[in-house]
């Protein structure tokens, strides 16, 4: 039996925030995590539903100024059909098209899928790849007012973020990359479609004159957050991508994933996975 | 719109030039309806006065029950009854043992166990109800591995007796287990034995010793378990039911109320699919039966998604250890089986998975010296059912996979040596069965051609050492299955009821159970093919026990073959009624007359005398006034086994051999088929497009058997009762196929046609096994092949299973 006793559409940003300060409320994207896990009896409602789908201005990409701010209701379909992301973001765009189905990625969001902050989360890894900040927006008192994280400081655990009861996440904000820029992600599951990813990984660098730079590398599913590997960063950053390059790369990416166990996969097999695949990833850019 | 279209076309043409249906492409009479959304399942049917049922299941694995409140559940506004076995004195025990009650009285035994139920106004009163029943409970040690039941000193699963309600009086001998308890853990054994082992052995210059391990995985039925039960004022019970099999659950259900048969009536609604989970009685039924006996109310029970995981019957899990000897030229010399099936906490048709089994063992090859045993062990897991195939999936992948390492072993081509251990038409296995029609060698020639078997699987091996990581490989398997019914119970029929209206509309009542496979559109076309009518002029009715008459049910691919031919049967009698009459009427004789194209015509000359409805019409408004209305009952012409297990059960056999091949991707242990080339002795093609069909999804049946779908129960408990975590096969990962029809023109079947329903899943895995094995050089011995078992396999970090642990 529901718990919900209003369920509220603000048409604003003003309007949603007013509605959060006042507490009790369960916020309503896609529904797509939302819905499952409330059936599931893992998520219990608050007493008002509010769904910030009619919420304007909060759905779309904008460019201005070398940054790129994707609102919070965008689907993973907009980020899908979005020139900008499939020329410029690549890794970002090929995580859309390893999301879900087209059901799915209809109706989920960005947001959500920040706000949901699964290990697994598919856009998690190349917007941490992205060095995508968070932009929360809250009415503390009267004045609607904007708070910007850091992506990678966003999320706490599984399921956990550094959001107050009272905000909402308005969008994320990217610094467009550096010209040379190439980016990519890749996601193992055992389907090429409607599957959870059992580790998943985001690789972006500067690659000119067969060297590395600017090296940025991101793991999904072997952590209790999605998590950048500094180690094989480290192991990259400045180097000629070459075999030895590789290796240790490869090497390093033991000490970066801290895998469980689960009905997907044993940690044994996810940490061989990262190695294989971010070897398979690294061959693939140093092929071209 | 498309659909009609098709029907509409296939029909002009067999009216106008009086041809034939047999081997066309005819879609599902009931396609436009599902299509559109518009067929009325079990889900869609409300009664006026409905109660919803919820089943309280066990929260513990393995324990006894202390003691059961249901105050505050009563008392919840909204709900009918709460029922627990003691609501419930002398409960009727169920399952093919009678080692099941449906309400659990002092115990309870797997996580799926019933302990309460409610009746409410709403499923979510009756939900929230179950929340408030308190149960407490007394936790026993866990039993789930069978090797740990059948250990010395192992916790018994049914251990002392007790009374239908609880307590321990009235215990007589030959009471069921349910009654009495067991005091081992062994449910049922299987042991099977045909020429001289010692013989055999000495002949062998090789022999070859493998051992298997076989999962659970289960139906996965679009339309979930459900049930709605009503007793009307004299006490007389309707049941709206998802069952396969009307006729045999008519009769238990009596049994259990202690009714006279007659009483009972069930309805089937159009049914979301049965792969075999729908053939014994659960305790959902029962439990749905005492609501509304109690609450004097229509009382519907329909499973959730988790709960149709939870607590509908899988496939049978099972051990198997296989040795068997072969001379230096090839030929067969023994076969020596042994197999531990997990049988759950209750038994149900899991168990008897055998029957089937040692038909595969003793028969798919010739092999003169067989034994075959079969220990069927209690345990705290979920329990199994029928399902596809029954057994033969797993013998099939034990079978086909230790030919192609005995192959091996001798140096043979794995086709070669299948060739010359392959039945022939004509021979009678020492078993007893008589394959008087068999395609075998020509399914496995045509497979290996189609799937260009031999040079592949020459070539392929030669690149294991490759240092491309992506590997490809051809595997081929072939299976023999029941094609002519099969006589387990002691009848095998089917009756038809034929009735032809006024307007030459024709209404086939038959016993035979609609499920999803087509049977209203290949009977209707046989039916057709008689009376020289479309498919339009039918109307088939199926599902009424009070008016269709008896049937065994719809399992053991039998219902075109038994069903057929009872239709054929029906027809040809009302043909030759009208014919009779009209050879008196235009002064000659029937032999000289036939039905076509609505019409009743001269044989030789192809003249329309006269319109078939005229005909009869002229027949019914006469002096004689009398009405077109036939029935005919088929029993098939074979033999059950006796018991030792030898008997000609079927009558008829498939055969079937697919060619499969695969990519592995060695760095990340992921197996894709890329295709498969079926080549299926099916008799004839009634329905191509009918047909295509069930080889198509029999196929992807099987490649979730072989590579992704497994039920992971760990300790009793399911962990993956979801389709996020239970990997059903999606459409992208479908293979393209070349299935090719072998016609052997069964001189029983129905226009020659035999069973096909199970045939097509079968082969699947121990192709895609052997598949592996010649891209990569490894063997799989344990399934599903998932990436990751594939991958520990490959980089040595698999503990493949040892017959010494089962010991
Ligand atoms: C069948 C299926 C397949 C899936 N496959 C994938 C997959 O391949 N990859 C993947 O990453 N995910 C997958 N998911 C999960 C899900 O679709 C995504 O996480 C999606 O992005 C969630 O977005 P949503 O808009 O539907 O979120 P909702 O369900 O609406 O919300 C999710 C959570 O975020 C909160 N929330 C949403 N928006 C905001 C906001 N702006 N401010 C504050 N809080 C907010 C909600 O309160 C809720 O707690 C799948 C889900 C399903 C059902």
């Amino acid at each position: 039996m529901s718990t919900i006793q209003h369920y509220a559409a603000p048409r604003s940003l003003e309007e949603a925030a007013d509605l959060l300060r006042q507490g009790n409320v369960t916020v309503l994207a896609g529904g797509t995590d939302l819905m499952p896990q409330s059936k599931a009896g893992k998520l219990k409602f608050q007493p008002v539903l509010m769904n910030i789908r009619n919420v304007e201005g909060l759905r779309g990409l904008t460019e201005t100024g070398g940054v790129l701010r994707i609102g919070a209701t965008t689907t993973i379909t907009d980020l899908y059909d979005s020139d900008l992301v499939k020329s410029r973001l690549a890794a970002l765009w090929q995580a859309c098209d390893h999301f879900a189905s087209d059901q799915i990625r209809n109706a989920g969001t960005i947001g959500g899928n920040i706000c949901n902050a699964s290990p697994a989360g598919d856009t998690l890894v190349p917007l941490l790849v992205l060095n995508a900040r968070v932009v929360l927006a809250a009415k503390p008192n009267g004045a609607l007012t904007q708070r910007v994280v850091p992506l990678r400081e966003f999320f706490v655990g599984p399921g956990k973020v550094r959001r107050e009861p009272s905000e909402l996440v308005a969008a994320v904000e990217i610094d467009m990359p550096p010209p040379g820029f190439v980016s990519a992600f890749f996601k193992f599951g055992t389907r090429p479609a409607l599957d959870i990813s059992t580790i998943s990984i985001g690789f972006g660098a500067v690659y000119e004159g067969g060297k590395l730079r600017d090296v940025r590398v991101a793991f999904g599913a072997v952590a209790p957050t999605p998590i950048r590997a500094p180690h094989v960063e480290a192991a990259l950053e400045g180097k000629p991508l070459n075999e030895e390059t590789i290796v240790a790369a490869c090497d390093a990416a033991g000490q970066d994933a801290r895998p469980i166990s689960d009905v997907r996969a044993s940690d044994w097999y996810r940490r061989e996975m990262v190695r294989n695949m971010l070897e398979r990833m690294l061959n693939n850019v140093r092929n071209g | 719109m498309a659909v009609k279209e098709a029907v509409k076309d296939t029909e002009a043409k067999t009216a106008a030039d009086g041809g034939t249906l047999i081997g066309k492409r005819i879609p599902k009479m009931d396609a436009p309806m599902k299509a559109s959304g518009k067929t009325r399942y079990i889900h869609d049917i409300n009664l006026p006065g409905q109660l919803h049922a919820k089943i309280l299941r066990s929260a513990r694995v393995h324990a006894r029950i202390k003691k059961i409140d249901t105050s505050k559940a009563k008392a919840l506004p909204g709900v009918h009854a709460v029922i627990t076995a003691a609501d419930v004195p002398n409960q009727h025990p169920i399952g093919v043992a009678k080692d099941h009650l449906p309400l659990k009285t002092d115990r309870v035994r797997s996580l799926r166990d019933e302990i309460a139920a409610v009746a409410a106004d709403s499923v979510e009163i009756a939900e929230e109800a179950l929340k408030l029943i308190e149960v407490e409970y007394e936790d026993l040690p866990i039993l789930s591995d069978p090797r740990d039941s059948l250990k010395a000193n192992a916790p018994l699963i049914h251990p002392e007796p007790h009374g239908a309600d609880g307590t321990h009086d009235h215990l007589k001998q030959g009471m069921p287990i349910a009654y009495t308890g067991k005091k081992d853990n062994i449910a049922m054994t299987f042991d099977y034995a045909q020429g001289d082992m010692a013989q055999g052995k000495a002949e062998s210059d090789i022999i070859v010793e493998d051992c298997f391990s076989l999962h659970y995985v289960t139906h996965c039925c679009m339309g979930v378990s459900g049930v709605i039960a009503e007793f009307d004022s004299s006490g007389n019970l309707l049941l709206y039911s998802n069952t396969q099999v009307p006729f045999l659950h008519r009769r238990e259900f009596a049994d259990l109320l202690g009714i006279d048969p007659g009483r009972i009536r069930i309805i089937q609604p159009p049914i979301g699919g049965g792969f075999g989970s729908k053939l014994d009685i659960y305790p959902f039924e029962p439990i749905a039966i005492y609501l509304a006996r109690i609450t004097k109310r229509p009382v519907k029970l329909v499973f959730s998604r988790e709960e149709e995981f939870v607590a509908s019957p899988t496939r049978q899990p099972v051990l198997l250890r296989l040795r068997s000897g072969c001379k230096k030229d090839g030929t067969l010399t023994f076969r020596e089986v042994d197999t531990i099936h997990d049988n759950g906490a209750y038994t149900s048709w899991g168990a008897t998975t055998p029957f089937v089994m040692m038909q595969t063992i003793s028969s798919l090859y010739r092999v003169p010296h067989c034994s075959y045993h079969t220990k069927a062990v209690y345990t705290n897991n979920p329990y199994a059912g029928s399902f596809r195939g029954y057994g033969n999936l797993q013998a099939t992948f034990a079978v086909e996979a230790h030919m192609d390492r005995m192959a091996e072993a001798v140096g043979m081509d794995p086709l070669a040596f299948r060739l010359k251990n392959a039945q022939e038409p004509g021979e009678v296995t020492p078993q007893g069965m008589n394959f008087k029609s068999c395609g075998f060698k020509d399914c496995l020639t045509t497979a290996a051609e189609h799937g260009d078997y031999e040079r592949k699987h020459r070539d392929n091996a030669t690149k294991w050492n490759d240092p491309n990581p992506i590997k490809r490989g051809v595997g081929m398997a072939s299976m023999l299955h029941v094609g002519g019914g099969a006589k387990i119970y002691q009848s095998d029929g089917c009756g038809t009821i034929l009735k032809i209206d006024d307007f030459a509309h024709v209404t086939l009542i038959t016993g035979a159970s609609e499920i999803g496979q087509g049977s209203e559109t290949v009977l209707s076309q046989l039916v057709c093919e008689e009376l020289g009518l479309p498919l339009s002029a039918v109307t088939v009715v199926n599902n009424d026990t009070d008016i269709t008459p008896w049937d065994v049910g719809v399992h053991a691919s039998r219902t075109t073959f038994i069903a057929g031919n009872s239709a054929i049967g029906a027809a040809r009698k009302a043909k030759s009624k009208i014919l009779g009459m009209a050879a008196a009427k235009f002064d000659t004789t029937a032999e000289a007359l036939d039905l076509r194209g609505g019409f009743v015509i001269d044989k030789a000359s192809g003249k329309r005398l006269v319109d078939l409805s005229k005909m009869i019409r002229s027949l019914h408004f006469s002096d004689k006034a009398e009405l077109v209305m036939t029935t005919f009952y088929y029993e098939p012409p074979s033999r059950h086994q006796d018991r030792e297990f030898k008997g000609d059960v079927s009558a008829a056999y498939a055969w079937a051999s697919q060619v499969i091949e695969v990519e592995v991707d060695t760095k990340t242990g992921i197996v894709k088929i890329v295709k498969v080339s079926a080549a299926h002795d099916v008799g004839r093609v009634l329905n191509r497009l009918g047909i295509e069909g069930q080889v198509e999804g029999g196929i992807v049946m099987g490649q979730g058997y072989a590579l992704t779908e497994d039920l992971m129960v760990e300790n009793g408990t399911i962990r993956n009762p979801n389709f996020r975590d239970y990997k059903l096969v999606t459409a992208p990962e479908i293979p393209e196929m070349d299935i090719s029809f072998i016609e052997s023109m069964d001189g029983e079947g129905p226009q020659g046609a035999k069973g096909v329903g199970e045939a097509p899943a079968i082969c699947v895995a121990a192709a895609v096994a052997n598949a592996i094995y010649n891209a990569t050089g490894v063997r799989m011995t344990e399934l599903p092949f998932t990436p990751e078992r594939v991958y520990r396999a490959l980089h040595g970090k698999a503990a493949p299973m040892t017959w010494s642990d089962a010991e």
